[in-house]
């Protein structure tokens, strides 16, 4: 099982491969990736030096080209495929059908990753993308319980990667259009969820509110833990009840399930957090590295030890985790 | 321009949802979608329902077309949609990759709202694939449009989801049983109790939200009925209308009317203004914020 | 590290928010200038130009504005509205210096406030994370090279004013 971690900068890439990752994710400065925030990101450069360094230590660079081309910047998002492909990444992490068709054509020796954004959520969407395009590995959007994801798992030859831990999106990636409902930009077109300039932060008499595009998400009360300003993690009045409408702010975390992980198949475990900073990155690998060596080593009798659990809490939002769609009562 | 019926996007007892396709078989719309695209839990309607229901429609001289769900999650989705896509009487709108999956090469098919089309080489692709028409993502605006209506393939139809609330996301996770402390596998079927949706507001009171099961909407309803002009100078071919609990079939006589020049589309429009059940809101159409209204 | 590490005492804090601001701050604007602006990318430093930006070291109770002028940064005296305030706990600044630290994680334990412009405190705090070394660097910040850089800056000008103490 390999572990795919995130990085939004060179010293995050640097801090994953010291750390032990296997796969570390990245994507370009601007509205191809799903993570386009400013100063974010790598330049061709800071790519070089990325595949220079990962490879130099028998690791893999994946880019991520995950959001949806528009018509009038199409030659931006097959220009990113071509840098890929000229540059030696690993694999291309792509969503758009058009854009795996181009990809596919052009660079037939580049290996597909299916994107979380593309959404595809049974074994019959996979596999169209297989058969379309030769997908080799596919990222599932964070709504299968683990019985689900073990059938998906049964009836595809294509790799499958989950989500391990991180932040977590409460509706299925690439279908919510919250964040332009709000601010105009969303995931699927600008790369961004709740971008930074709609995100106003202000410490008032009645606690730390935070509002998107003018929109109160959020009031905290002194000392209570805080999470994004995210539309799905906000406190909103419904029938008179003011509390987490949709989801408090809480993290992803898997690392119980992973000998089950291991046993159903599953073939990559992804650490979410391009848009965080490198201390998160090595952190949360060196964590989950040591996880997975020992699950590998006996997993029978694998057990979520203590300081992991400490350590993966503290960098979690809101300080707080759940296991999401895996555990079956969440939903 | 055509005018569309969309799916029925909340829980209605199955009497309600009778009465309202009957009142649909003599309305001016061209077309009806029928089926369950949010919930495979609710089951007021079976296929049979609906497959019944779809005949007495293309009687009275409706098109009719099957949806597929937006989320489809466990083999019984999948058994259910693989149902829908062998049966040969009605399209189908394609509302996920799956869907695309069961029906590509083999019968024609619509390609919905929450495939994510931004794109004319991803449309050309799925119209090789089979699709005769596209409903863009909800999201779309108007330039974007125009720029991919251009290059449609031949004998492409584009319908523009143009009233309603707008669908904006979908979960795995049910926000009405989690209003009501229960889990959706034990939902008590609450969406029934809430013919539009339930209301969410801002901690400041502002209409925000509508959730729906594990489909979360806007509060303000999508009104491009005073864009009826620009519709069709992007290309687009049918107008869907979304329906809401009250006054659809007034909605629909409104956009019929400015569909047919019968009167100036300012007077529609402020006719529309008194049968909308929130405030309007077209942003997505002019390229801004969704929620915006632009005069 | 579960917990802060230390925190200014009550008493230090209650001289250093009566000490005058400038000094201090004009050091470590000098600082900055050393150690951070040669390695900074451009479009960051035109991104800041002058637009307020404020640290305000929350158990210390005492706040500096800097702004960049040119290639430089420089301390502001005045009390004008920031256009981005950063608030955080001395040994938190210091951890998030010394990359020990994820600003995301301070921030989801209320320990770290970006008020104001959020983009460009998140501009800043990005590039500050895409440095090849931590921005407070042991090398970088040796004293030698420090008083180097503010002697060299000291005898090419003439001797600094107080009422225009960034120069």
């Amino acid at each position: 099982m390999e572990l795919v971690c995130p990085a939004g900068s060179l010293p995050a890439l640097k801090a994953a491969v010291d750390n032990g990752a296997d796969c570390v994710y990245l994507g370009l400065r601007d509205e191809t990736n799903a993570r386009n925030f400013a100063g974010l990101n790598f330049d061709v450069a800071a790519l070089d030096q990325a595949l220079k360094y990962a490879h130099a230590h028998g690791r893999k660079v994946l880019l991520a080209v995950n959001t949806y081309p528009q018509p009038d910047g199409w030659a931006r998002w097959t220009s990113a495929i071509d840098l890929a492909a000229e540059r030696g990444v690993d694999a291309v992490i792509l969503a758009d059908l058009g854009l795996m068709e181009y990809a596919a054509a052009r660079h037939p020796q580049l290996r597909l990753h299916l994107s979380v954004q593309g959404s595809a959520t049974t074994h019959e969407a996979i596999n169209l993308y297989r058969r379309l395009f030769g997908v080799q590995r596919a990222v599932l959007p964070r709504v299968l319980a683990i019985q689900q994801v073990e059938q998906l798992i049964a009836q595809t030859e294509v790799e499958i990667e989950v989500f391990g831990f991180g932040g977590l999106c409460v509706m299925v990636e690439g279908r919510c259009q919250l964040s332009s409902y709000v601010t105009g930009e969303s995931p699927n077109t600008a790369g961004a969820c709740s971008p930074a300039r709609a995100v106003r932060w202000e410490q008032t008499p009645r606690g730390l509110e935070s509002r998107l595009g003018g929109i109160l998400i959020n009031r905290f009360s002194a000392g209570e833990n805080a999470g994004y300003p995210t539309l799905c993690k906000g406190r909103f009045e419904v029938a008179e009840d003011v509390y987490y409408a949709i989801e408090e702010p809480a993290s992803l975390n898997t690392l119980e399930l992973l000998p089950q992980l291991a046993r159903i198949g599953v073939r990559a475990v992804k650490i979410e957090g391009r848009q965080r900073s490198p201390a998160y990155v090595a952190q949360v690998t060196r964590v989950w590295r040591a996880a997975i060596d020992a699950c590998r080593a006996n997993a029978a009798r694998f057990a979520v030890r203590p300081e992991w659990d400490a350590e993966l809490r503290r960098v979690s939002e809101g300080r707080s985790q759940t296991l999401g769609a895996y555990h079956r009562p969440w939903k | 321009m055509k005018l569309a019926l969309g799916p029925v996007l909340y829980y209605w007892p199955r009497e309600r949802l009778l009465a309202f396709y009957a009142e649909a078989s003599s309305s001016p719309v061209d077309i009806v979608y029928l089926g369950e695209a949010v919930c495979s839990r609710r089951h007021e309607m079976r296929l049979a329902d609906w497959l019944a229901t779809a005949r007495r429609l293309l009687e009275a001289g409706k098109e009719v077309v099957l949806c597929s769900q937006a989320l489809v999650e466990s083999e019984s989705d999948l058994r259910a949609l693989r149902r829908l896509a062998d049966d040969n009487e009605f399209r189908v709108e394609a509302n996920d990759m799956s869907a695309v999956s069961l029906l590509a090469g083999r019968v024609p098919f619509v390609a919905g709202p929450h495939l994510n089309v931004y794109n004319a080489r991803t449309l050309a692709l799925l119209v090789r694939l089979g699709a005769t028409r596209w409903v863009p993502p909800v999201e779309i605006s108007r330039a974007i449009l125009t720029a991919i209506a251009a290059e449609r393939p031949a004998n492409l139809e584009i319908e523009l989801f143009a009233y309603g609330r707008l669908p904006l996301a979908f979960s795995a996770r049910c926000f009405t049983a989690r209003h009501y402390n229960l889990q959706k596998d034990d939902c008590q079927f609450r969406c029934l109790d809430h013919p539009d949706g339930l209301p969410l507001r801002t901690s400041d009171g502002d209409r925000f939200l509508v959730l729906n099961g594990i489909q979360t909407q806007s509060a303000r309803v999508y009104a491009l009925l005073g864009e009826v002009g620009a519709l069709a100078d992007a290309g687009v071919d049918i107008a869907r209308i979304s329906p809401q609990a009250e006054r659809t079939f007034d909605v629909v006589q409104a956009f019929h009317a400015a569909l047919q020049g019968q009167r100036p589309a300012g007077a529609s429009v402020r006719e529309l203004a008194g049968l909308l059940p929130a405030e309007p809101c077209n942003g997505y159409w002019h390229g801004v914020s969704g929620l915006e209204m632009v005069a | 590290m579960t917990s802060t590490g230390w925190t200014v005492p009550a008493p230090v804090a209650w001289v250093l928010e009566r000490l005058p601001k400038l000094p201090p701050a004009w050091l470590f604007a000098q600082a900055l200038n050393t150690v951070l602006a040669p390695r900074l990318d451009p479009e960051l430093l035109a991104a800041l130009a002058g637009r307020r930006v404020r640290l305000r070291v929350i158990d210390a109770r005492v706040f500096a504005d800097y702004t960049v002028v040119g290639n430089g940064f420089r301390a502001l005296g005045g009390s004008g509205t920031p256009d981005v305030a950063i608030s955080a706990a001395a040994w938190d600044f210091l951890q998030l210096a010394r990359r020990a630290e994820d600003p995301d994680t301070l921030f989801f334990a209320r320990r770290l406030v970006i008020e104001g412009d959020t983009e460009l405190g998140l501009r800043l705090k990005n590039a500050l994370d895409a440095l090849d070394l931590p921005p407070l660097d042991a090398s970088l910040l040796a004293p030698s090279r420090v008083f180097a850089h503010i002697g060299a800056r000291f005898f090419l000008r003439s001797s600094p004013r107080r009422a225009d103490p960034g120069v």
